[in-house]
């Protein structure tokens, strides 16, 4: 026996073994319901652990390795575009992990003394997911950044 | 926190004006309090939660964590220089203990 058809030949017979309709359809009941939890409400998150709204910004920065198989250990690193001047700076970036069991990660404090917004860290996260950045301007406003790694290994276990 | 050794890394002399960059890094576990030990009691939680740099006495970055730190938290971050003195970093725990370093730095005109 060649060992393409032996390959070919495990899949149908599992198939077989394994495919009542009502399977099926439970299987296919719970992929929906797990597609429905995953939708999260950032803005709804933003008001909760910010409080206010958030408008997307390309002057948020959110750095993160493409893929990071260790969840406990990811490098994060954010910057904001902004003269940090007494007039105009950067007061806190907050950054939310949607799907962490404890979704606040960290708030990060500038001053004009700071000269830039930017900071490096390292963050633990739970699955792949996007991190969100929400830069808090002096005068309130608040901006929006996002970056993403895919996670093997849960960071928080 | 008396076994902890904080570390840093920044410039001696910098120049007036000059943003430069600070590296700090201390030991700690950051025990996040969802995990359970091997009788499946859940370890409680004990991070540092707070982390500030202050330069001639007013803060110039500080941070505000939860449980999603790293263990042994490292950060860097920006400085623009203005007159000398010095550098004092603080790390708080979880209970209040408090670890701290201070470092000299020389501004250049």
């Amino acid at each position: 026996m060649s060992r393409a058809r032996v390959v070919s030949a495990i899949p149908r017979r599992s198939i077989l073994r394994s495919a009542p309709i009502a399977s099926f359809a439970l299987v296919t009941g719970a992929f929906l319901q797990t597609a429905h939890a995953d939708a999260i409400d950032e803005a709804a998150l933003i008001r909760q652990f910010v409080g206010g709204t958030a408008t997307p910004s390309s002057r948020v920065h959110v750095q993160m390795p493409k893929i990071f198989s260790n969840g406990y250990s990811v490098p994060l690193t954010l910057f904001v575009e902004s003269p940090m001047t007494e007039a105009d700076y950067v007061r806190t970036i907050h950054v939310l992990a949607p799907k962490n069991p404890i979704i606040p990660v960290a708030n990060f404090s500038f001053s004009p003394q700071s000269g830039q917004a930017k900071l490096s860290t390292r963050i633990r996260l739970a699955q792949t997911q996007d991190v969100l950045a929400i830069a808090e301007m002096n005068d309130g406003t608040l901006l929006l950044g996002r970056g993403s790694t895919q996670v093997d290994v849960d960071g928080c276990k | 926190m008396p076994s902890i050794q904080p570390r840093i890394q920044a410039p001696d002399i910098v120049a007036k004006g000059e943003v430069f960059e600070v590296r700090t890094l201390i030991t700690h576990p950051m025990e996040t309090g969802l995990r359970k030990n091997a009788a499946g009691e859940t370890i409680p939680r004990k991070i540092i939660h707070a982390f500030r740099c202050h330069y001639n006495g007013a803060e110039v970055f500080s941070a505000d964590m939860h449980e999603a730190m790293s263990e042994n938290p490292y950060f860097s971050f920006y400085v623009r220089a203005a007159e000398s003195g010095s550098l004092k970093l603080s790390w708080e725990e979880d209970g209040g203990a408090v670890a701290s370093l201070e470092k000299p730095l020389k501004v250049e005109a």
